[in-house]
C-alpha cells in the first residue's frame, strides 16, 4: 500500500527584499538614540537656518531696480541714437567690435541696431548686435538670445520689421545676408522706436590678498563705431535723437556724428538682473548640521551591528549580503530624505518674515514660491543631500567596520575641504570644491542662470558649480562609488 | 595586622599613584595598533598639507599661516586619539578594570590627560618643525621674520595640545565614540563652515571669534594683524576657556557617575 508523501502544512517563510526592508527599518526604529539624532538633525537645521536668516541683511541696492515685459527685474540702461520707425520698416549698420576705453572690453559688451517698443527702460526690443567675446548675436525681450557665431570683427547687421516681427540678419559686405532670428513684439504701436545703441555691463573682477576675496565690479565706458547707417520707414539718421535710457549712468554718454556714420559712447547692459536667491538659500544653510548628525546615523547603523555582533544574525538571516547592505542604504535613506524635506518645508517659509525685516524685500528679493521650479529643486535638492550623505556614511561604516575612523572620514570629506580653501588660491579652490562631495550643496542655488550674462560663482559663497545638478552629480558619483567599494568588501570578507 | 584603610587608597595625595597612573595609561595607549597609526598619520600628513599650502602660496600672503595649514590635519588625528583613549575603555569594557585599579577617578582622568598631552606635544612639535622646514624650501619667499615665527609655531603646538584636551573632556563627558567625534567635529568645522555660507562680515566675525579652531589658530598669523576678527592671545585665550569647561564637565560627570 502506498501512503501520500509528507507534505509540510505550514507555509513557507517568506524571505523576499520586503522582509529584508521590514528588518532594517525594525532595526532603525527601535534604538531611540537614532530616532532623537533624527529629530535633533531636524530641530537643529531649522534653528541653524533660523539664525542665519536673522543675522543677514541685505545690502541696499544701488539702483532702483526695473521690471521688464513679463514682470522681472531686469538691467536696462544704455546709450540710444533712436528715431521712430513705422509698421514696415528697415534698418541697416555696419556696426565694429565695441571697445573700452584703457582696459580690455568686457566679452559682452553690446553694440548695435535695436528696435524698441517705446523710448523708456523695460520696454519690449529685438536688437540685432556685435560682441567683443560672443560674436554676433540677436536678442529681444532679455532673456531671448541667439548666436551668429562668425569672430570678432565689424559686421552688417539689419533688422527688418513687418508688423510686430523683427526678423535679424548679419552679413560680411551689406549685399547678402544671413538670417539670424526673429521674434514677435506684442506690445508693439504702429511707431515704433529704431536706432543704434551701446552697452556694457560692468566686469567683475575676483583677487584675494590675505585670505579674503575682493569683488571688484568695473564700470566700463565703451566707445562703438557705425558707418554706413541705412534707415527705411523712417527718418534718416541725421534726424535722430540721443538718450541715456535707464537708471542715471555715471557721465552721459553721447552720440557723435562723424563723416560717414556716428560714434556711440555709453555705460550699462541690456540683460536680465539676476535676482539673488537668498531668501531660498540662506535658510537652507542649517543643512550642514543635519548632514553631520545624519552621517552619525549612517555610520552606526552599520557599526554598531559590528560591535555588538548583530551581523553575524544579520548575515545567517540574510546570505545574500548585497541585498543587506542595499536594504539598510535605502531605509536610512528614505528616513534621512523624509527628516530633510520635512526641516527644508518648515525653514524656509518661517525664515521669510526675518528675512523681509533684514532688508530682502521684492521686486529685487521676491518672495520664494514652491512652485516656482528652482525653489522646488533647491528644496527637493537639500533632502537628497541628506540622503546621500547618510548612504555615503553607510558604505564607509560597512568599508571599515570601525565608528571613529568612518564618522571622521565622512565629516572631514564633507567639512574640512570647505573650510582649508580659503587658504588656497582662488583657481585651486574653485577646483578642489568642484571634486568634494560638499559640491552637492550647489543645488541649493535657486538663481536663473542666463548664458547671455556674466554672473560670479565664488568657493567663498559657498558655490563651487554654476549648474546645480552637476554639484549633485559629483555626490552621486561619491556615494556610489563607496556603495561598490562596500558591496564588494561585504562580499569578500568573514563577517 | 593592620591593613590600610580603603579611604588611603582612594586619596590622589598617595606617592606613586599618578605615576603608576601615568604608567598604566602610557602602557595603554602604546599598545594599540590604531595609536601608531594616528600618531604617524598625523605627522606625515600635517607635513603633506601644509607642503602643498607652501607649494600654491601666493607672495604677500601670509606666508607662515600658509606653511603651517597642517595642523588641520594634524589636530583631527590627535582629537581621535584622544576621543579613543577614554571611549575605547567604555566600548571595551575595561573601564571597569581601570576604575577598580584606580579607584580615584581624578587620578585617572588626569593621568590620561597629562598621556595624550604629551603624545600632542610630541606629534604637533615634529609636525609644525617638519612644515617649516618643507616650508622653507617651496615658499616663493625667503622667510618674512623671527618673531613671528616663533609665536606662530609655539601657538600651533600649545594649540594642538589644548584641542587634544577639548577632545579628552568631551569623550569623558559622551563616553561614546560616534557621540564624541561628532561633537567634536561640529565644534571644531562647524563655526567656519557656517562663517562661509553666511555672507554677513559682523556675523562672519562672530563666528570666527567664538569657534574653538577659528580663535584659536588665530595664533599662526603672523601679517595684517589688525584685520583679524580676534588677535592671536585672545584667541587662544577663547580656546583655553572651550578646554577648561570641557574638562570640567567631563570631571564632574566622571565622578558622579557609576562608570
Amino acid at each position: 500500500m502506498t501512503t501520500a508523501p509528507y507534505r509540510s502544512s505550514v507555509t513557507s517563510a517568506d524571505d523576499g527584499f520586503g522582509r529584508l526592508l521590514l528588518a532594517e527599518w525594525t532595526k532603525l526604529r527601535s534604538v531611540l538614540r537614532w530616532t532623537l539624532a533624527l529629530l535633533a538633525a531636524v530641530v537643529l537645521t531649522v534653528l541653524l537656518g533660523l539664525s542665519a536668516a536673522a543675522g543677514i541683511s541685505a545690502d541696499e541696492p544701488e539702483v532702483p531696480s526695473t521690471v521688464g515685459p513679463d514682470g522681472k527685474p531686469v538691467r536696462d540702461g544704455f546709450q540710444f541714437l533712436h528715431g521712430p520707425l513705422s509698421a514696415n520698416g528697415e534698418l541697416i549698420a555696419r556696426v565694429e567690435v565695441p571697445r573700452s576705453v584703457g582696459q580690455s572690453a568686457s566679452p559682452w559688451s553690446k553694440a548695435g541696431i535695436m528696435v524698441k517698443a517705446q523710448a523708456r527702460a523695460g520696454s519690449e526690443y529685438a536688437a540685432m548686435m556685435v560682441t567683443p567675446g560672443h560674436g554676433v548675436r540677436f536678442q529681444s525681450n532679455f532673456t531671448h538670445d541667439v548666436g551668429a557665431g562668425g569672430g570678432s570683427g565689424p559686421r552688417w547687421l539689419r533688422l527688418t520689421r513687418s508688423g510686430a516681427t523683427i526678423t535679424g540678419y548679419v552679413s560680411a559686405d551689406g549685399r547678402s545676408w544671413n538670417r539670424v532670428g526673429s521674434t514677435d513684439l506684442q506690445g508693439l504701436q504702429a511707431t515704433a522706436e529704431a536706432g543704434l545703441f551701446v552697452a556694457a555691463p560692468d566686469h567683475i573682477v575676483q583677487t584675494r590678498a590675505f585670505g579674503s576675496t575682493s569683488r571688484i565690479e568695473v564700470v566700463a565706458r565703451t566707445t562703438a563705431t557705425f558707418t554706413d547707417v541705412t534707415v527705411r520707414g523712417g527718418p534718416p539718421a541725421a534726424q535722430w535723437r540721443s538718450d541715456d535710457l535707464g537708471p542715471r549712468p555715471p557721465e552721459p554718454g553721447t552720440a557723435r556724428p562723424t563723416a560717414n556714420g556716428f560714434t556711440l559712447t555709453g555705460f550699462g547692459d541690456i540683460a536680465p538682473h539676476p535676482q539673488g536667491d537668498e531668501r531660498v538659500r540662506v535658510p537652507l544653510t542649517g543643512a550642514i548640521i543635519g548632514l553631520i548628525l545624519v552621517a552619525a546615523l549612517g555610520v552606526q547603523s552599520v557599526t554598531s551591528e559590528y560591535r555588538r555582533g548583530m551581523i553575524r544574525t544579520t548575515f545567517t538571516a540574510s546570505p545574500r549580503r548585497g541585498r543587506v547592505l542595499a536594504a539598510k542604504a535605502i531605509v536610512v535613506g528614505a528616513v534621512t530624505f523624509v527628516a530633510g524635506l520635512v526641516a527644508s518645508l518648515i525653514v524656509v517659509p518661517a525664515a521669510q518674515p526675518l528675512l523681509s525685516r533684514n532688508g530682502y524685500r521684492p521686486p529685487v528679493f521676491p518672495a520664494p514660491e514652491l512652485t516656482d521650479p528652482a525653489v522646488l529643486r533647491a528644496v527637493l535638492g537639500t533632502a537628497l543631500v541628506l540622503a546621500l550623505a547618510a548612504v555615503l556614511s553607510v558604505a564607509a561604516g560597512a568599508i571599515t567596520r570601525h565608528s571613529a575612523s568612518a564618522i571622521t572620514a565622512v565629516i572631514v570629506l564633507f567639512v574640512l575641504p570647505t573650510v582649508v580653501v580659503g587658504a588656497l588660491p582662488l583657481t585651486a579652490a574653485e577646483w578642489v570644491l568642484r571634486l568634494t562631495p560638499a559640491a552637492g550643496f550647489s543645488i541649493q542655488q535657486a538663481v536663473d542662470r542666463y548664458d547671455h550674462v556674466e554672473t560670479s560663482c565664488l568657493p567663498d559663497d559657498g558655490c563651487s558649480f554654476e549648474q546645480p545638478w552637476a554639484g549633485l552629480g559629483v555626490l552621486v558619483a561619491y556615494t556610489a562609488v563607496g556603495l561598490a567599494l562596500a558591496y564588494r568588501l561585504i562580499r569578500r570578507r568573514d563577517v | 595586622m593592620s591593613h590600610r584603610s580603603s579611604a588611603a587608597d582612594r586619596s590622589p595625595g598617595q606617592p606613586g599613584m599618578v605615576s603608576r597612573a601615568l604608567h598604566a595609561e602610557w602602557t595603554k595607549l602604546r599598545t594599540l595598533r590604531s595609536t601608531v597609526l594616528l600618531v604617524s598619520g598625523a605627522v606625515i600628513l600635517t607635513v603633506l598639507l601644509s607642503a602643498s599650502a607652501a607649494g600654491s602660496a601666493e607672495p604677500h600672503t601670509d606666508l607662515t599661516k600658509m606653511s603651517l595649514t597642517g595642523v588641520h590635519v594634524g589636530q583631527l588625528c590627535l582629537v581621535v586619539l584622544a576621543i579613543l583613549s577614554v571611549t575605547g575603555e567604555y566600548g571595551t569594557g575595561t573601564i571597569k578594570t581601570t576604575l577598580l585599579a584606580v579607584p580615584s577617578r581624578v587620578t585617572v582622568l588626569l593621568a590620561k590627560a597629562l598621556t595624550v598631552t604629551m603624545i600632542a606635544v610630541v606629534v604637533g612639535t615634529a609636525g609644525i618643525a617638519g612644515s617649516l622646514a618643507v616650508g622653507g624650501f617651496l615658499l616663493p619667499e625667503p622667510w618674512p621674520g623671527e618673531t613671528g615665527t616663533v609665536r606662530a609655531a609655539a601657538g600651533t603646538v600649545l594649540y594642538l595640545a589644548l584641542v587634544t584636551l577639548l577632545g579628552l573632556g568631551i569623550a569623558t563627558a559622551v563616553r561614546d565614540t560616534v557621540t564624541a567625534i561628532t561633537l567634536m567635529l561640529t565644534l571644531l568645522y562647524a563655526f567656519p563652515f557656517v562663517a562661509q555660507l553666511v555672507g554677513d562680515p559682523d556675523w562672519q566675525r562672530r563666528l570666527h571669534s567664538a569657534g574653538p579652531m577659528t580663535a584659536g589658530l588665530a595664533i599662526q598669523a603672523t601679517k595684517d594683524l589688525d584685520h583679524l576678527p580676534i588677535g592671536p592671545w585672545p584667541g587662544l585665550g577663547v580656546l583655553i576657556a572651550y578646554t577648561v569647561s570641557a574638562l570640567l564637565l567631563g570631571t564632574v560627570l566622571f565622578r558622579a557617575r557609576d562608570a
